[in-house]
């Protein structure tokens, strides 16, 4: 992470005239400035809310201390009453299959993007794919949420056009969860997608179709093992963030929306629901850094599996 | 594709159509066409206010990450350091965090300065947020000048401010445009921890949440819409300034 690892040649011009060791009043300033504002503004809270985390509340007044009551309490509940790990599991699950079904509506369409749409064309649906990240997010779940309703659009166009035993029930549940999560993520994706694909070189396409492969053999041993680093970073970066979010659990998954793990609540919308409600911010914050290990976990569980597909495939 | 165009756009078309439907309760078929829900949204007035408050909130924090982004990456760029590496981590990090995270370490430390719950919180904490993407964008536009030019100027004899004022700054301002306008759609749409932070200086996002957590009113629809033309508006800039910095990074590889 120090300056040792990159070693870019400098022009020697670059030096001479920055005065390279010595300290320009630009340099101090240009460093100095976004420094101190990332230390005392982001740096500083996040130390901060390790130590919080073991601070008390007495007299609804926050008072330092060093205590473990917020986990050891936290801990009881682990399968009791809150059930905490029943949430993390939910958690868990929905992140993990919103990141997969997300990449597999987003990969096949860079792929029609790039190979089948004519090239002048890229830009035009770039653009279109892209518009909906635009638009705010809490409005298009109330979007999702008058679609989806039991009453809603959906099911009163299915029931206008003649199919009235055809009725969606999605609202209040994960999978209604899942699909706002899964529109907010698609234009990132689709871009992320987008660059990793484009770069791929298609005289290598080229060159396997001549020497006989099929299309789908080209798309099996050329694009897919070239598309890789940018399914995994797609793929993680969903996880992540479908993880941590809090709106499409509450707004499109009612909060305790059903899933096959059952009637439970994402941790997210727990952590968010019961600062709501107690404002006792030491115990939110433990909770906080309980999230950020099992998604710290997660991360590092995806890494090594996705170092064992290396090994595998190589 | 067309499936997944068509999932895109959804949700987008619904609240459009349905923003000038008479009905409180959305069905199809319609039930017929009106202004209604543009003409409350005005005369009841919590959404225009947090409207407001987003609009105040937003431009500081994108032109707030544009400084911080241009020093930046205009020092990542020209100088070597100490920790030069490091410098860069520590300031793309806020996106790689969860803003849930993030609003709760925020408002522990806001609150203890007695910080919290005004516009500026949500000022400072997003302009953390979203330097990030000012910067990638302000860098990748630095990535594109020829070292030559600065280097001429100094031949000519300008001082290092000069060149940085004369030379490095417009080249960088289409950079700059484009990354100020991602800032400020990050910010504009940013909702948990302007909920933890805001107090009663509610964002749009927050003031939204709030009134569909409460009720079921089409005129979240007129909001969603207003929103949606002025997003169209910034999306027509990020065509004409951002696309053409990704696209010629990018494009080379291509042919």
């Amino acid at each position: 992470m120090v300056s040792a690892s990159d070693s870019r040649p400098i022009p020697a011009g670059v030096l001479e005239a920055a005065g390279d060791g010595g300290f320009s009043p630009i340099k101090v300033l240009g460093i100095g400035i976004p420094l101190v504002y990332s230390l005392t503004f982001f740096a500083a809270p996040l130390v901060f809310l390790v130590v919080l985390g073991f601070w008390l509340v007495e007299d609804f007044q926050v008072v330092p201390a060093f205590s473990l009551e917020n986990y050891l309490d936290i801990a009881q509940h682990m399968f009791a009453k809150s059930n905490y790990a029943l949430a993390i599991a939910q958690s868990l699950w929905v992140s993990l299959s919103t990141a997969f079904f997300a990449v597999l509506l987003c990969y096949p369409m860079v792929l029609a993007i790039v190979y089948v749409a004519p090239r002048s064309r890229h830009r035009l649906l770039l653009m279109l794919a892209v518009a909906p990240f635009w638009s705010s997010y809490v409005l298009r779940l109330f979007s999702w949420q008058i679609l989806l309703a039991n009453k809603g659009i959906i099911n009163s166009a299915l029931a206008w056009a003649g199919f009235e035993n055809l009725q969606i029930n999605l609202i209040y549940t994960q999978t209604a969860t899942r699909i706002g999560l899964i529109h907010y993520l698609a234009p990132i994706l689709i871009v992320v997608l987008y660059v990793t694909v484009a770069n791929i070189d298609r005289e290598l396409i080229q060159a396997a179709r001549d020497l006989g492969a099929t299309r789908w053999q080209a798309f099996r041993r050329v694009i897919l093992p070239m598309s890789r680093a940018g399914l995994l970073v797609s793929a993680s970066f969903a996880a992540i963030v479908s993880f941590g979010d809090v709106l499409a659990g509450s707004l499109l998954g009612g909060g305790v929306g059903n899933s096959v793990l059952g009637s439970v609540p994402l941790f997210s919308t727990m952590i968010m629901t019961e600062y709501a409600s107690s404002t006792n911010l030491p115990r939110t914050s433990a909770l906080a850094m309980i999230l950020v290990l099992v998604m710290v976990l997660m991360l590092a569980g995806g890494a090594a599996l996705a170092e064992r597909g290396k090994v595998d495939a190589g | 594709m067309v499936v997944g165009y068509f999932f895109l756009v959804l949700p987008i078309a619904t609240m459009i159509v349905f923003s000038f439907q008479k009905g409180q309760f959305a069905s199809v078929p319609g039930q017929g066409w009106t202004f209604h829900w543009y003409v409350k949204l005005f005369e009841d007035g919590t959404l225009l206010e947090a409207l407001r408050n987003s609009l105040i909130v937003s431009p500081l924090a994108a032109t707030g990450a544009c400084v911080l982004g241009f020093l930046a990456a205009y020092s990542i760029h020209r100088f070597r350091f100490w920790g030069r590496g490091a410098f860069s981590v520590l300031l793309i990090l806020p996106v790689l965090i969860p803003p849930l995270i993030l609003g709760v370490a925020f408002l522990g430390l806001l609150s203890r300065i007695g910080l919290q719950g005004q516009l500026l919180s949500v000022i400072l904490t997003h302009m953390v947020i979203v330097t990030a993407p000012a910067m990638a964008v302000i860098q990748l536009r630095l990535g594109q000048m020829p070292s030559s030019l600065e280097e001429a100027a100094w031949d000519l004899g300008a001082t290092s401010f000069q060149s940085l004022y004369k030379i490095v700054l417009p080249f960088a301002l289409p950079g700059i445009a484009g990354g100020w306008l991602l800032a400020f759609t990050f910010s504009f749409d940013e909702f948990i921890v302007a909920w933890f932070v805001s107090g009663f200086e509610q964002t749009l996002p927050v003031a939204v949440y709030a009134y569909i957590v409460g009720s079921v009113d089409p005129s979240l629809n007129a909001v969603g819409s207003i929103v949606f033309a002025l997003s169209m508006l910034s999306l027509i800039g990020v065509e004409l300034l951002l696309f053409p910095i990704l696209l010629s990074q990018y494009g080379s590889s291509e042919e």
